[in-house]
């Protein structure tokens, strides 16, 4: 008798477990959020604002140990409309040990900053180094297939990363003139038959993973519409990178090095000024290059518990735009950083920050735009 | 636009080489023998690494890494998936972070 009641406790015990048991298929919902406020001074002009709260969710299925989908959402108030966004969504299969293949819309491996240190909870200050971002000249995401993978070399490890993507288009200054000749790498619509082809290839000689080094390639023959003058202009990129993050004991704390060199190459064209209503060609050589170096700072080995949640920040950025386009740049920049981690995902970020501007859109002189900024953001 | 194509080939050429390079020395047991002769203590150590060191080295360098109470087994699955994917890291090293993050949460 006792038997047959264990022994039906004991089934009707596994029935509850079970349905706690983890489903084959695993989702997870997870994002990061951020919002703040800047106060930023150009040449003379102040101006101040809350930002709208930027909400950016994730989404992560699992289906098997090797295959697996990815997207994320942006919402951001631009002004007063909602802007909305899809940063990626692609799905990837583990091939084999060293090989990954993944498709869709995913965020480009030329050099770091855009796959890996991107993201607000994630990057240490609140603005991205110059080059990056909108009208900066690193791609950031585009569609298309990639192969990635990773070989351990007994104590190095090496990562590769090779891609054929849709590409960039090239403004022919018909809808902005003062833009002529830049690439828009946010046109995702293949606007002709030739592809992107990138790559990435990254080296952690240290067998403590404390250092990496990348080297990043893209190129395409084409950057124009098939039937237009500008088919024939092809774009070559490059971008070296480094990081550096180790915990050490005499400086009682941990430091980040960060670094991205990027330089962009456009085969010459003609393009058109209109003035006093007479079309006039022009045509310069258009290689645009950027770098930045960040160097950050924790005292996690601090006695105080304020102090281990610091962080202390610095990052030179500067931006070079060819000379002679309407568009032509000389930018430096020097942002300095007061973080307080309140997890390892949600830190409250103070900056300051100085940019001087040589040229720039369509303006002449010299600008320079001091900015004071205090920045939330959260992953979860 | 010649220098440009030439330093196009000379990218090209050195990532090809350093590819053909990693796989082949990748292959090749010969050079962690040479290795562990000049420095056995180092390689000796390296096949070692817990999952405790792997997570505490892999998942500081770019962002703060999460400790293994911040998720639940499931959820670890889930995001070594990911981090092995985003990261491009080795099958050896996200496994044994991954037994580490389950095996202590
Ligand atoms: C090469 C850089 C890099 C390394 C190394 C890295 N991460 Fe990440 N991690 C990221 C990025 C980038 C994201 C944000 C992904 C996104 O939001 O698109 C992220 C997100 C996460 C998240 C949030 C959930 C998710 O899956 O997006 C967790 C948890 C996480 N990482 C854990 C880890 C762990 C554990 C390790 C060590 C095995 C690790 N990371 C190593 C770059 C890295």
């Amino acid at each position: 008798m006792t038997l047959i009641i264990l022994g039906l406790g004991s089934s009707a015990l596994a029935q509850t477990y079970n349905t706690f048991e983890p489903s084959k298929t695993q989702f997870m919902l997870r994002g990061y959020g951020h919002t703040g406020f800047e106060y930023l001074d150009t040449g003379g002009e102040q101006e101040s604002t809350f930002l709208g709260a930027t909400f950016a969710p994730i989404f992560l299925y699992k289906h098997s140990d090797k295959l697996m989908f990815e997207a994320e959402l942006e919402f951001e108030l631009e002004g007063n409309e909602l802007k909305t966004g899809l940063e990626y969504a692609d799905v990837m299969y583990v091939l084999n040990k060293h090989m990954t293949v993944r498709a869709g819309k995913f965020l480009l491996p030329f050099g770091t900053f855009m796959e890996r240190l991107h993201p607000a909870w994630i990057n240490r200050l609140p603005s991205r180094p110059l080059g990056f971002g909108h009208d900066g000249i690193a791609p950031a995401s585009d569609i298309g297939v990639e192969l990635r993978g990773a070989f351990d070399l007994g104590g190095p490890k090496l990562n590769y990363a090779v891609y054929v993507t849709n590409g960039p288009r090239i403004k022919d200054g018909s809808e902005e003139p003062e833009e002529a000749g830049m690439l828009d790498f946010g046109y995702y619509e293949d606007v002709n038959l030739a592809k992107a082809l990138g790559g990435r290839i990254g080296l952690l000689p240290l067998s403590d993973s404390s250092m990496e080094w990348g080297i990043s390639a893209y190129t395409t023959n084409s950057t124009g519409a098939e039937d237009s003058d500008y088919k024939d202009v092809g774009a070559f990129l490059w971008a070296l990178d480094l990081s550096y993050v180790k915990s050490i004991t005499p400086l009682q704390g941990v430091v980040d090095i960060k670094a991205q060199y990027n330089s962009s190459n456009v085969d010459t064209a003609t393009y058109y000024e209109i003035e006093d209503g007479i079309s006039e060609p022009y045509s310069f050589d258009n290689q645009s290059s950027s770098f930045y170096t960040q160097l950050s700072y924790r005292p996690i080995m601090s006695g105080s518990d304020f102090m281990k949640q610091l962080e202390f920040v610095g990052r030179y950025s500067d931006f070079n735009a060819p000379e002679g386009a309407e568009w032509e740049e000389k930018s430096t920049q020097y942002a300095f950083g007061l973080n307080y981690w309140l997890s390892w995902r949600s830190v409250v970020k103070f900056s300051y920050q100085t940019t001087k501007m040589e040229g720039g859109h369509d303006s002449d002189g010299t600008t320079r735009t001091n900015g004071l900024f205090v920045h939330w953001a959260i992953g979860f | 636009m010649k220098t440009t194509t030439n330093f196009k080939a000379a990218i090209i050429l050195s990532v090809m080489a350093s590819i053909m390079v990693a796989c082949s020395s990748n292959k090749k047991p010969i050079a962690t023998d040479t290795a562990t002769e000049v420095a056995g203590s180092e390689v000796d150590f390296k096949i070692e690494k817990s999952g405790a060191q792997l997570w505490g080295e892999v998942c500081n360098r770019c962002h703060i890494a999460p400790s293994p109470a911040d998720y639940n087994d499931t959820d670890w699955e889930t995001i070594s998936l990911h981090m092995r994917v985003r990261a491009n890291l080795t099958e050896e090293e996200i496994t044994k972070i991954e037994s580490f993050l389950k095996s202590a949460n």
